[in-house]
Order: structure tokens, then sequence, then C-alpha cells
């Protein structure tokens, strides 16, 4: 049977079909809809599938499983590696029973802002193997892969995909559901799972490497259930030019054979961490100039470098060393052609329509940036923040506030461009403290949300209070870790998983020491803006809880009940409330020679009611249900 | 035989909802599909394009000046897929400017109807204009300027209409008639104008 899926979609199919026993994970665009998927099958699927509070706590309930001879897999973005990586080092040298999977999408191009990191150095660093995606199909196929391969080096092993293979949809084989029965089980072997001296270290270390060498062996002939091989060769004979290939730019470089007729010889690598020597030198042999197309860094070009060298003969290779190829950004049809085009050294054909002007273009395209939901009650925590530090006499510009991952940094645009820096989950908090430390004497605020707080915003707030620093941490909790697509946290209120229970943010402050603690409903300004102005006038540290439903899940679980309309007679067209909220209900209609200038409010708004406690002339009125 | 269709708006006009169900129905006629999405900031106002390739495709993404219909749901975001626009294929433009908040107070900065449909025109594509919205509200619907465009594309790549209608039904919450009428009506006005 096909079904169109997403990679994404695929790969949860493939966690479905490998009959896999626990799946966690932690939100991170572009690998959330996994477990998305998962959970929304919950009650057909015989798994334990989680949201954990982070990444590295996702990625020890799997391993804990996997030690206990299950299945498990977990799932990341890139940035959530770093986060595991001092777990990961321990568990790959003492390897595990079980199937363990590590799931982490990559982010070329940036379709989330995070930087363009390239996780495929921890395959290398770590001593774990790494499968890279090249399709949806091997999505599904490549998670059966995986298990399998964990299983027979008994090791952990990278399953990797990069934007353009998660967020595409495809149409997608499905394969058979595996039933498996084992009961879990766990042998005390201390010279195995704990870390107690040397000899027991650098024996685990040998054995890491031992399995490393063992997945060449397994993976280089290793073909899926629908026919794809994970190395693959295709030569031309007497061809002089080779491509070697690894993951998403499979699909352009295809492309790209079928528009210009080219047959190339081509080796393709699903294994990217051990590489198969033999095999690349076999190619390498054969050929004189070479083509290596990956995305972001070149690592697997190094390596072919590095074989090129052994093989005594004089190789041409292209790629991004030499400047042929970007480290930055997706390979587009244009960019893989540019590189054919300079393995080839020939033209293959316009790609231009010079009639069309695309400068002009681009020069005419609206921008739109953005700013928080319809609603959103941060927009209202913003509001009230600035407003709080101008009652209290201070510039705009001389007080520092940090910002966060999530929702809560869109505080840094427009209008109210209230955040200086974004660097890492919970980072907010411990770099306010250092510029504390460095003397900075005016506040310095931090704001973080809920789910970055549960995440990894705790340490350094006990940190603040141990070390005495002045300073406010404002936690923006709307019960959501919301921009990756509405998950659930230990804050949200139990709905979609079902069997949870909540984490009271206050009970936790207070239980860090917090004396200045205050809970403030973003969508009441007047109280917001005292509440903030006493917490940031507070010695030591003071935490403010912005608390507020997400409104987006509000309103689809139909919790608002009233909406806004704006009194045209009233309103004097000041557009007070555009300039200082600009939410995206609003509408201007300019002076024309029928009607003087007026704001309305369209129907999508979901009744915050900020823009009627900040009209000066109380222009805007309140209906019920909308009515 | 393949086909690339390439939708861009903003958020809350149902691109993605259109570029789906051609994808469902892409599937139930047996094809090879590439869909691809770019949703992001579309709760905040933020642009939004689908690429759907349907047949002998392999790249997830249209490859420049290959897409054989290009359905323009916002006029200024229509401009990002010129460089995909095949020259003797279709444009469809829907008649709709959606100002950013802060072009709301400077209207005049956002571009002319002739300084696009001018840009467009270079392409050699054929153009069709609809007011897929004015369509939708005289209906009585206020979100239908997907359908309508759906109708629309539906002649110019001569879906097979009994399945199209289908799986169009699945994905309508209410006022299926209406819907169907909206279908209609895009479908009717493009075979006016390309015959």
């Amino acid at each position: 049977m096909k079904k169109l899926l997403t990679g994404n979609e695929a790969v949860a199919e493939g966690i479905t079909e490998s009959g896999a026993d626990v799946v966690t994970g932690y939100p991170g665009t572009p690998s959330t809809e996994v477990v998305l998927t998962l959970l929304s099958q919950k009650k057909k699927l015989d798994m334990h599938i989680e949201w954990s509070v982070n990444e590295k706590v996702a990625f020890e309930i799997a391993a804990g499983a996997a030690w206990a001879g299950k299945r498990a897999i977990v799932t990341m973005k890139m940035s959530g590696v770093n986060v595991i990586a001092d777990s990961l080092s321990s568990i790959s040298y003492s390897g595990c029973n079980g199937g363990l999977v590590i799931f982490v999408a990559d982010d070329p191009g940036v379709s989330a802002g995070m930087p363009e990191e390239d996780s495929r150095y921890y395959a290398q660093s770590m001593i774990v193997p790494m499968l890279d995606l090249a399709s949806q199909q091997e999505c599904l196929d490549y998670v059966k892969i995986a298990f399998d391969i964990s299983e027979k080096i008994g090791g952990p092993i990278f399953l990797r995909s990069t934007t353009d293979i998660s967020h595409v949809a495809s149409d997608v084989v499905l394969g058979e559901i595996l039933i498996r029965s084992r009961k879990a089980y766990f042998t005390r072997d201390i010279a195995k799972y704990t870390k107690a001296g040397a000899t027991w270290c650098m024996a685990q270390h040998r054995d890491a490497l031992n399995r490393l060498g063992a997945v060449i062996e397994i993976s280089d002939n290793y073909i899926s259930e629908s026919g794809i091989r994970v190395n693959e060769t295709y030569l031309v004979p007497d061809s002089q030019c080779g491509i070697i290939y690894a993951g998403a730019v499979q699909g352009n470089f295809q492309e790209i054979l079928k528009n210009y007729n080219l047959n190339l010889s081509w080796l393709k690598i699903g294994m990217v961490h051990p590489l198969p020597e033999k095999r690349l030198k076999d190619f390498l042999a054969i050929h004189d100039r070479i083509l290596v197309l990956e995305e972001l860094d070149p690592l697997i070009e190094k390596e072919v470098i590095r074989i090129a060298y052994s093989t005594n003969k004089e190789i041409t290779i292209l790629g991004k060393l030499n400047n042929t190829l970007p480290l930055i950004g997706t390979y587009s049809f244009r960019i893989i052609k540019k590189g054919i085009e300079a393995l080839l050294e020939k033209k293959l054909g316009a790609d231009e329509n010079i009639d069309v002007d695309l400068t002009a273009a681009n020069q005419l395209i609206v921008k739109r940036p953005t700013s928080f939901c319809i609603g959103c009650p941060h927009r209202g925590t913003y509001y009230a923040l600035n407003k709080a530090i101008k009652k209290l006499k201070y510039k705009k510009d001389e007080v520092i506030i940090t910002g966060d991952i999530g929702c809560t940094i869109l505080g840094m645009n427009k209008p109210f461009e209230s955040c200086w820096t974004e660097v890492a989950m919970g980072a907010s908090i411990g770099l306010a403290q250092g510029f504390k430390h460095a003397g900075i004497e005016k506040p310095v605020i931090a704001t973080i949300g809920d789910s970055t707080f549960f995440h990894a915003g705790i340490p350094p707030l006990i940190n603040a209070v141990y070390q005495k620093v002045n300073l406010t941490v404002i936690i923006l909790d709307n019960g959501w870790t919301a921009m990756t697509g509405f998950e659930e946290n230990p804050g949200t209120i139990p709905i979609v998983s079902g069997n949870t229970s909540r984490v009271d943010i206050e009970k936790i402050c207070r239980g860090c020491g917090i004396h200045e603690l205050f809970v403030i409903d973003p969508y009441d300004v007047e109280n917001s803006i005292k509440t903030l102005m006493k917490a940031i006038d507070c010695l030591g540290v003071s935490v403010v809880i912005a608390r507020r439903e997400c409104a987006l899940q509000a309103k689809r679980r139909k919790k608002n009940t009233v909406k806004y309309v704006v009194n045209k007679e009233k309103c004097t067209g000041c557009r007070l409330c555009l300039n200082e909220l600009a939410c995206p209900a609003m509408v201007f209609s300019p002076k024309n020679e029928k009607s003087k200038a007026y704001m309305s409010i369209n129907s999508a708004c979901t009744g915050c009611g900020l823009c009627e406690s900040i009209c000066p002339v109380g222009a805007i009125e309140v209906v019920n249900n909308g009515k | 035989m393949e086909s690339n269709i390439y939708i861009s708006g903003v958020g809350g006009q149902g691109a993605i909802r259109l570029g789906q169900i051609i994808a469902d129905y892409a599937l139930q006629k047996g094809k090879k599909i590439k869909f691809f999405k770019e949703v992001g900031m579309a709760q905040r106002g933020g642009a939004v394009h689908c690429e759907i390739r349907i047949g002998n495709v392999f790249g997830s993404r249209i490859p420049p000046y290959s897409s054989d219909a290009t359905v323009v749901m916002e006029l200024s975001e229509g401009l990002k897929a010129l460089e995909f626009i095949k020259p003797g294929g279709t444009v469809i433009l829907n008649n709709n400017k959606v100002y950013p908040i802060d072009l709301m107070t400077k209207p005049e900065k956002y571009p002319e109807f002739q300084e696009i449909e001018e840009l467009f025109k270079k392409t050699k594509a054929k153009i069709i204009w609809i007011n897929a919205k004015k369509i939708a509200i005289d209906l009585g619907l206020s979100v239908a300027e997907n359908v309508v465009l759906l109708g629309a594309l539906s002649y110019i790549l001569s879906f097979d209409k009994r399945v199209l209608l289908k799986i169009l039904k699945k994905n309508i919450p209410r006022e299926i008639e209406k819907n169907l009428y909206a279908f209609q009506e895009g479908y009717r006005i493009t075979e006016g104008i390309k015959k």
C-alpha cells in the first residue's frame, strides 16, 4: 500500500513497523512531527511515547529501555545532539542490548533560526554509526535497518535527516508491522555499565571501535525491504568522471541527470559513518575527476581526499574545499548543476529566462516582519515590560534583556524590540548573570518561556540565587511548547498524552529559593506594569511568572468567550493600538473622500483585550461570543 | 509526463490545503509525488508557499522555469515564483493584496497591479486573472479562495473531476454545496478565458 507521507511521518511509520517499545523526544524543527504523529496514534500503538523535559533526559530514557533489551528511539533537532552529548559518549562506549536509534534532523538552509550545525561530526567523535536519509521512502525503510544494525552490533546508531527530507511529502510504500515480544531484562555488569577505572573505560573504548568496524561489513551491501541499497555504486564504462554523494542532494542530482539526459558514474553513501572505504577506493581507482555532493561541512570530501591519496594516482576532487560548492545552505538544482558543469567542464544549457527581471521583482516584494500571533499573551508581557522600564525612568537602550529560545524571542521584533540576545535553551538566565558580574549597573532582565525553563532554565536560576545576583527573570508561561507546533510539556494541563501529571513552575521557583516571586496575567496591562516595576526594583533574584494560555491553543479548545470591535464613531484613527501592539487582527483604513481614518478588528480576534486597555478614547468595545 | 505546480500566498488563505488536495489527488491517480511546504510563520501573518511535483520527478523543489501551473494567491508574494514559471505555462493571478501591518498606514508602498502584471507577462506564460476572494465572498464563504483556484487549476491541468471532487469534499468542514459551486465558478471562468 502507498501513502502520502512527509519524511517525518515516514519515520514514525518506520518506528511502528519496527515494533519499537519506547519513543522519546524533545520538540525541535525540523524533527518534531515524528513524535507528534505517533502521539496522534497513541491509542492503537503498544509503545511508550513521550515528550521528555529535554533531549538529554529523552536520550537517557531511550538508552535505559535499550539496556533492558527493548527497541527505543529518541528524536531531536541538531541542537539537541549538543544536549545529549555528555550521556552519548558514555552510552556509546558501553553499547546496549536492545536496539537504540538516535533520530536527528539537521536544518541546512535554516527553516527555523538556529546555527546551521552539521550533526555528522558527532557520529565521528562519539564512535556511533550514522545513516543519512536521501528520500522519504528511506525514512521508513532505514528506521528498520537502524534497529537491525543496532541490535546486531550491540550499540547505538544515528539516523540523520535534513529539512528537505523531513518536511517534504512523497508517495511511500508501507511495509509489514513487526510483532515482537521481548521481556525486559538487565544483567548487572559493572565493567560494561560503569566508568570506574581506566581498565574498564579503555576496554569499553576498544568495544566501541570494534562495533564500528563491524558496521562496515554489515552495512555496505545492506538492501532495504523496498529494495534500496544503503551504499550503492553505479558505473558507466570508460567514464573518467564520477560523483560521490550522500543525503538530501539525491533528489536534485537525479533531477539533473534526467533533465540533461546525462549518464554518469556515481557512488551513493547511505552510511556516512563509518564510510565504505573499499567501495570508495574501488570507485576512485577507475575515475580521474570526482565531484563530492554533500550539504554543510566537507566531511565525506575530506575522507575521499584521504582515500584518494592511498591510490597513488592523480585524481581531481571537486567540492567545497576548492570552492566549487558552498559550505552554507541547501543544495538547490542550480548549485548542483553548477557542480556537475565544473566536473564535466562544460555548460549544461541555459537556466535563465533573460526576459524575467528578478532583481526588479525582488525589490517589489513586500516584507512581512513577524510578530506575535493574534491574542498572544507574550504581546501583553513585552508591552508591560517596556512600559515598566520607562516608568522606572530607565532608557530603553540601557536595560539589557536577554531572550531565549521559542516564541518568547519574538519580543526582539517590532514593535517591542525588547530582547537583545538569543543563544540556547535556558541561556538567557546564565548570560544575564554574566552581565551583572561584568559590572552592568542598570537592571538586567531575562525572558524565557515555560518549556525552555523546564528544559534548561532551572540550573542557572539556582546559580543566580546561590551567587546572590541582582536579576529579574520573567517566565512567559503559556502552558505549551508552542513555537514548534504546540507540544505538551510538564506545565501543560494534560489533554493529549493523557496519563501525566502537571509540574508547577511557581513551586519550582520557591524550591530554588526565590522569595521575590510574582504571578501576573499578561492580559491585565495595568497590574502587569505595576508588578514588573516592583520586580525590577527588588534586590536579589526576582521572578515574574506571566501566565496565560497560548491564544491559539485556547481558541482550539474554545476557551475564548469574547471578541472586540472598534466603534468607528469614537475612533480617531490615532493608530496607537497598531503602533504599540501590532496585532495581526487589526486593519487600518486611511482617510479618503468619504471617510476619516479609522481602525477595525477582523473576525480572527481572540479577545485578549489589550487594545481595549490602551485605547486613549475608549473606542474598542467588547462583544460576547463574537456576536 | 510530469506536472509542476507552484502555489504562493500568506497565512490563512489555504495555500497548503490547496496543495494537499492536489497531492492527495495525484496519489489516488497512482502517480509519483513530491510535495514541499513552506509554512514557517503562517500564524503570524508570514509568507506561505508550496510546490507539488507529479510524475517522473526526483527533487522536492521545482527546477528553475519549470512550473507548469503557478497559483498566485497574494500578488506581492507571487513575485517569488517568477524564477520558476515555465514559458508557455499558466499563471493564475488572484486579485488580492494582503497588507503586512507596517504597510497598512502606507499602502502606497505596495506595488501597483500593473507593475506586477508587467513582470508576469515577461515570463511568456499565459496569465489568467481571477478574483477568487470576491467569488468566495459573493457565495457567502469567507475562506474559499483556495477552492475557487482549485477549480481553475483543475481545468488547466485537465484533472479527473470525479476523483478530485471526492477528495475536495473530504477536505471541506462545512457548506459543501457552496464550496462545490465555488470550485465550479473557478473552473468555468478559466474555461471561458482559455477558449
